[in-house]
């Protein structure tokens, strides 16, 4: 980043349709008291969201129409409109089309125009990616105002008539983990005093020679019945990398900063299943820190959730602060952070 | 009494439909030694021991079971 301090004005977020308890999606996919027992005990998420109806398997909402429903929420929590913002970005792993890109179907429906545009093709580390982005542009003077924006919806791989008992664990992890939701954030330079300052952003590719932990394919009309699983997860490799990942890019930030542990207020961790996080907090063992999280309400939203913590974080976040968030994205393995300061 | 399932029922049901590599030998091991053992395995094996033995079964009477040999003897009680 460059030397012009960076503040966060203020967070969106949006959640399609009414929370999924795990005893309405075992009854939705005709499981039974067992399963629930497992969800509840191995994975631990009480509810998702999701774009689907279940009942039906008609998609309801789209990830555009969740991303202008999430931007369009944190422009006005910020007093901004749509003519004040210079830059946007966007990141995701589940675009509605891949062309044209989400991002700037959003961007007409907010009326943003005539300004530069940036997609990611990000997993869980894709918030802290378009931050990494818009503050680099605005720590250096190019711009005034970014709005970045991060969702998932994983629909189209929700297969609502699909046998759970008939499936590989590798796939049928994905009907428990995940849920559909979006986020953004608007960052600014300027006279905003109450506003947290962004201290540090890095995202960093840990993947050398490591086989992606998460794979999700997508087909054309030459390829579409290839047999391929088109999500699969080695959530073997995630339980034993993430957990690593995590303390190193905590340990990375803080070291930088020259903060200690005990300053940090607010632990914001990785919100892989609300099992993982547990153990990863633990480990992660910030003696003075609240633990901010979201995932057992709103299930693993991808690059919607750093948002969903960063909005449960900014009320709560009190004056002078510190908080420190984690994500890891384990496709290609990119563990990435940002600390965040109120004084 | 006829057992719910044979032990031969469990080892095929462990085998073909889990894909684990076991045999009647390795019933008697602890899940540490069980290749690729997790908890999506149980989950799975549940699930098909249900089917087969007609019957609901509860997660956390399972839990504590330290082999295989355990949960074939608790699905038969």
């Amino acid at each position: 980043m460059g030397d012009i301090p960076v503040r966060l004005l203020s967070v969106g977020t949006a959640l399609p349709g009414p929370p999924v308890d795990t005893a309405a999606l075992a009854t939705a996919f005709g499981m039974n008291q067992v399963w629930r027992q497992w969800v509840d005990t191995f994975i631990g998420t009480r509810t998702r969201h999701l774009a689907v109806d279940l009942s039906t398997g008609e998609r309801r909402e789209s990830l555009a129409d969740l991303g202008e429903r999430a931007a369009a929420q944190a422009l006005a929590r910020a007093g901004v409109s749509a003519e004040d913002v210079d830059v946007v970005v966007f990141g995701t792993a589940t675009p509605d089309t891949l062309m044209p890109a989400t991002v700037n179907v959003v961007a007409d429906r907010l009326r943003i125009d005539g300004v530069p545009t940036f997609q990611l093709q990000s997993g869980c580390s894709g918030a802290v990616q378009t931050f990494d982005v818009a503050a680099s542009l605005l720590s250096i003077g190019r711009y005034r105002t970014a709005l970045v924006i991060g969702g998932d919806v994983i629909a189209k791989h929700y297969d609502v008539k699909a046998d759970l008992t008939a499936l590989p664990p590798d796939e049928l992890v994905n009907y428990v983990l995940f849920g559909d939701g979006a986020g953004a954030a608007v960052l600014a330079v300027g006279d905003h005093p109450e506003a947290p300052v962004l201290r540090s952003v890095l995202t960093r590719l840990s993947g050398l020679g490591r086989a992606p932990g998460q794979t999700l394919r997508w087909y054309g009309l030459a390829d579409r019945d290839g047999g391929e699983a088109p999500a699969s997860e080695d959530y073997k490799a995630i339980e034993e990398h993430v957990p690593v990942l995590a303390e190193e890019t905590a340990d990375e930030l803080l070291d930088d900063l020259g903060w200690d542990r005990s300053e940090v207020g607010y632990l914001l961790p990785p919100q892989l299943s609300v099992a993982m996080t547990a153990k990863i907090t633990e480990r992660l063992a910030f003696p003075a820190a609240e633990e901010v999280s979201c995932v057992a309400d709103t299930g693993n939203n991808g690059n919607a959730l750093l948002f969903f913590q960063l909005d449960r974080l900014l009320p709560a976040m009190a004056r002078p602060s510190r908080a420190i968030a984690v994500a890891i994205e384990s496709s290609k393995w990119i563990r990435s952070g940002l600390a965040l300061e109120r004084v | 009494m006829t057992a719910a399932i044979s032990r031969d029922e469990f080892v095929d049901l462990l085998r073909d439909e889990i894909g684990l590599a076991v045999g009647a030998e390795d019933l008697g091991r602890t899940f540490d030694e069980v290749p690729g053992w997790d908890s999506l395995h149980l989950l799975t094996m549940l699930v098909l021991l249900e089917k087969q033995v007609g019957r609901p079964l509860s997660l956390p009477d399972f839990l504590d079971a330290a082999s295989l040999e355990t949960i074939y003897e608790l699905v038969n009680r």
